[in-house]
């Protein structure tokens, strides 16, 4: 128990952030909320439309639905890239005696890059005219079959999207779950050796249990980072060709500021929110009953 | 919580955005000559134009000559060249009524909301009472203004929209200039049995791929088919619509388009014409200084020529008739209209076409001369002085025209329609539904 004096601190020092926290990200929201139950194009007058604008997005928009496939889509490609791109490097790199250092530095390299270069570098490394490197190392293994416009291809649009923004934040994750390989108490994995345990059964049993809080912490990360993708895809193809790379977010931005339809963006917005947060309760529960299993 | 509640940063952008939204008002766009005297202060330009561009620099250099008369007066030009961004920051700065004195903006739907609550002052009594409206181009005022043909912008320059095409590359797939948009598509396959691509197009920006669907309707209804269009009071499914449905199908059956066009830029396609590669590319007259002087490629130079839009005798519009712009114009803030906006704006449009001639473009005024550069080919002469033998019908770009969320998925379905993924047919229905469900906002 805190006497006065301490309480009265904590609170001054507490209230400005929350205050912050509150006009910056909660606020916003509650405004969406309202903003959802209107027609408004920004200059005419606001019209009360109630649920009209949810009944549209669920049941009338056919993009929408579009969009939101899409968002799954990129969401698990991200996810495989990032987290089991970053576990397997994690779990490399533990078994590495020299140079994990110059190794953690390159795959970290991508993530410090500014988002523009890295959408304008893979618009050229898909390229088909004048030819990139994925066209051209796809001729030189005599693959030349495969030579495509990925970024103009309905059906590889999305996976080529989704992969710079994977690419980009595996160095990040694989950090986290490499500092955390790190913490495993050696005396355990030698117990464990001891025991006849080979390195699947050292890694399911011994290692994998030991960093669950941190996969679970990086597993939320990068799903809400994934659901709030945008500038990569938005960047590349602005959601095209038609909408094969449409996201949500993607979608929002483009009902609010292309067609000035904030009302209906604002419905979009507070889907996402719920989307999110749904998300987040899932992994939650799903790694909480593995764990209690 | 904190991690997920930040997933609703957007949401936040679009509500942020609007914080400062109020239904706002301003002076009656009527009132030309307002009273007071001209206090000098420093006035606001939003515009989307190249920042070393032409418009940017004689205005600064006119801005700088106004000052040494007015101390205290400058010209803050804002420039957001990228257009789709541009169109954001306008449009919410005018949600928040936050317009500067000047912004630019084309005569769009969403322009035309703005003009009727009197945000923006009538150009046309502007421009009448400082006595330079009789020097602009009809064709350049006519491309500012809205459907009941009221003007609230300004034009600051005249471009000409041509089929720039490469005589060496026509002549090695024995093609000839088409006498008919409908020649276009068998022309694509000669050229691509050839081994050359027939169309460069910036897939990327849209609006090109976007000013094809507008050709077949121009030369068989004329501009009026667009109007209907949008107000769905025309159908893609009329026997119009169809013809320029099916039309885009063909150019992309026929490989017309460079592959994998849809990802690529401006200076993607332009560098495929100016390359040899491609043989037709479809541009106005503000590239001349890249298609017809020493700049080009001089494997290339001699063989360049261009051709208008082509038209034939049963056309609703002469063949001197063709997409003729004046670009995104200038409207004048009528809330911050006061006589220190008007007497810059009397200097600044007094000044302006001369200087702007002078550098080799075409003034939307008639009341200058174009200087032609000295590193011109003969090119560039041929294709200024077009513009004297110009119709009176003009071929308006549809991204101008269509309500916002019409043009945003006539443009993305048009690209699914060029490389195949769509059917006519479906392509029809989308468009004819889309334009159903969102023209009654726009145009009640």
């Amino acid at each position: 128990m805190l006497p006065n004096r301490s309480r009265l601190s904590v609170l001054v020092f507490l209230l400005p952030p929350l205050l912050l926290y509150g006009v910056a990200v909660l606020f916003p929201i509650l405004q969406s909320l309202f903003l959802s139950f209107f027609s408004w194009n920004g200059i005419s007058d606001m019209e009360f439309v109630g649920f009209a604008n949810y009944v549209r997005m669920l049941t009338g928009d056919s993009v929408f639905w579009h969009s939101f496939i899409n968002a799954l889509g990129y969401l698990s490609i991200c996810l495989v890239l990032q987290l089991g791109g970053a576990l397997f490097v994690a779990s490399l790199l533990t078994s590495l005696r020299r140079g994990a250092g110059i190794i953690k530095t390159l795959y970290l390299l991508p993530a410090v890059i500014s988002t523009v270069a890295i959408a304008f570098l893979f618009v050229r490394i898909y390229s088909i005219d004048p030819v990139g490197l994925l066209n051209q190392v796809l001729g030189w293994i005599g693959l030349g079959g495969l030579e495509r416009p990925w970024l103009s291809d309905v059906n590889t649009v999305l996976t080529a999207v989704s992969a710079p923004e994977g690419w980009r934040f595996t160095g990040l994750y694989m950090l986290i779950i490499y500092a955390a390989l790190l913490a495993v108490p050696q005396e355990l994995e030698e117990a464990a050796r001891l025991d006849g345990a080979n390195q699947w059964q050292l890694f399911t049993k011994i290692r994998f249990p030991y960093i669950r809080p941190v996969w679970i912490t990086t597993t939320i990360m990068a799903t809400t980072y994934g659901l709030r993708g945008f500038d990569i895809p938005y960047l590349m193809t602005n959601g095209g060709p038609g909408q094969s790379s449409e996201l949500l977010t993607t979608y929002m931005y483009k009902t609010a500021f292309t067609s000035t339809d904030f009302g209906y963006a604002s419905t979009i917005s507070v889907f996402i929110v719920i989307e999110c947060l749904v998300a987040v309760g899932l992994i939650l529960l799903m790694l909480k009953r593995k764990a209690d299993a | 919580m904190k991690k997920l509640m930040r997933t609703a940063a957007v949401a936040a952008a679009v509500t942020l955005a609007l914080a400062a939204c109020g239904s706002g008002g301003g002076n009656p766009a009527a009132n030309v000559s307002p009273t007071g005297e001209i206090k000098p202060r420093q006035i606001s330009w939003l515009l989307s134009r190249p920042a070393d561009g032409a418009v940017i620099n004689i205005m600064k250099k006119v801005a700088d000559e106004y000052a040494q008369t007015h101390p205290g007066f400058s010209l803050n030009l804002i420039t957001t060249p990228d257009r789709p961004s541009y169109i954001q920051k306008y449009e919410t700065l005018a949600a928040a009524n936050k317009l500067p004195e000047l912004f630019d903006t084309d005569a769009t739907p969403f322009a035309q909301q703005l003009a009727k609550k009197g945000t923006m002052v009538d150009a046309e009594k502007l421009l009448k009472d400082l006595g330079v409206y009789d020097t602009y181009r009809t064709n350049a005022l006519n491309y500012q203004r809205f459907d009941d043909g009221s003007l609230y912008m300004i034009p600051f320059q005249f471009e000409l929209e041509y089929f720039w095409y490469n005589k060496a590359l026509f002549q090695q797939a024995g093609v000839s200039v088409p006498k008919s948009l409908d020649d276009i598509p068998a022309m694509c396959t000669a050229l691509r049995k050839a081994g050359i691509t027939p169309l460069a197009l910036d897939g990327q920006d849209q609006w090109p791929l976007e000013r094809y669907v507008s050709y077949q309707p121009f030369r068989d209804a004329g501009p009026d088919f667009v109007q209907k269009l949008k107000k769905g009071d025309a159908k893609f499914s009329d026997a119009t619509g169809q013809r320029t449905v099916n039309w885009i199908s063909q150019l992309g059956g026929a490989s017309c388009f460079q592959d994998g066009f849809s990802s690529q830029g401006y200076s993607d396609a332009q560098n495929l014409f100016t390359s040899g590669k491609a043989a037709m590319y479809n541009i106005g007259t503000w590239e001349l200084p890249s298609l017809a002087t020493d700049k080009l490629n001089p494997a290339v130079r001699s063989d360049v020529d261009y051709f208008t839009l082509p038209a034939t005798p049963t056309s609703a519009t002469a063949a001197n008739e063709y997409v003729a712009t004046s670009g995104i114009g200038m409207a004048v803030n009528s809330s911050t209209f006061d006589p220190l906006v008007k007497d810059f704006l009397k200097f600044a449009l007094a000044k302006y076409p001369s200087e702007y001639a002078a550098t080799g473009a075409l003034s939307p005024t008639t009341n200058v001369q174009t200087t032609i550069p000295a590193n011109a080919t003969p090119l560039y002469k041929k294709a200024i002085d077009q513009a004297q033998d110009l119709g009176t019908k003009l071929a308006m770009p549809w991204d101008t025209q269509l309500d916002p969320t019409t043009n945003s998925r006539l443009q993305q379905e048009l690209v699914l329609l060029a490389q195949g993924n769509v059917k006519p047919a479906e392509f029809t229905s989308t468009m004819d539904s889309t334009i159903a469900q969102n023209a009654p906002k726009f145009f009640k």
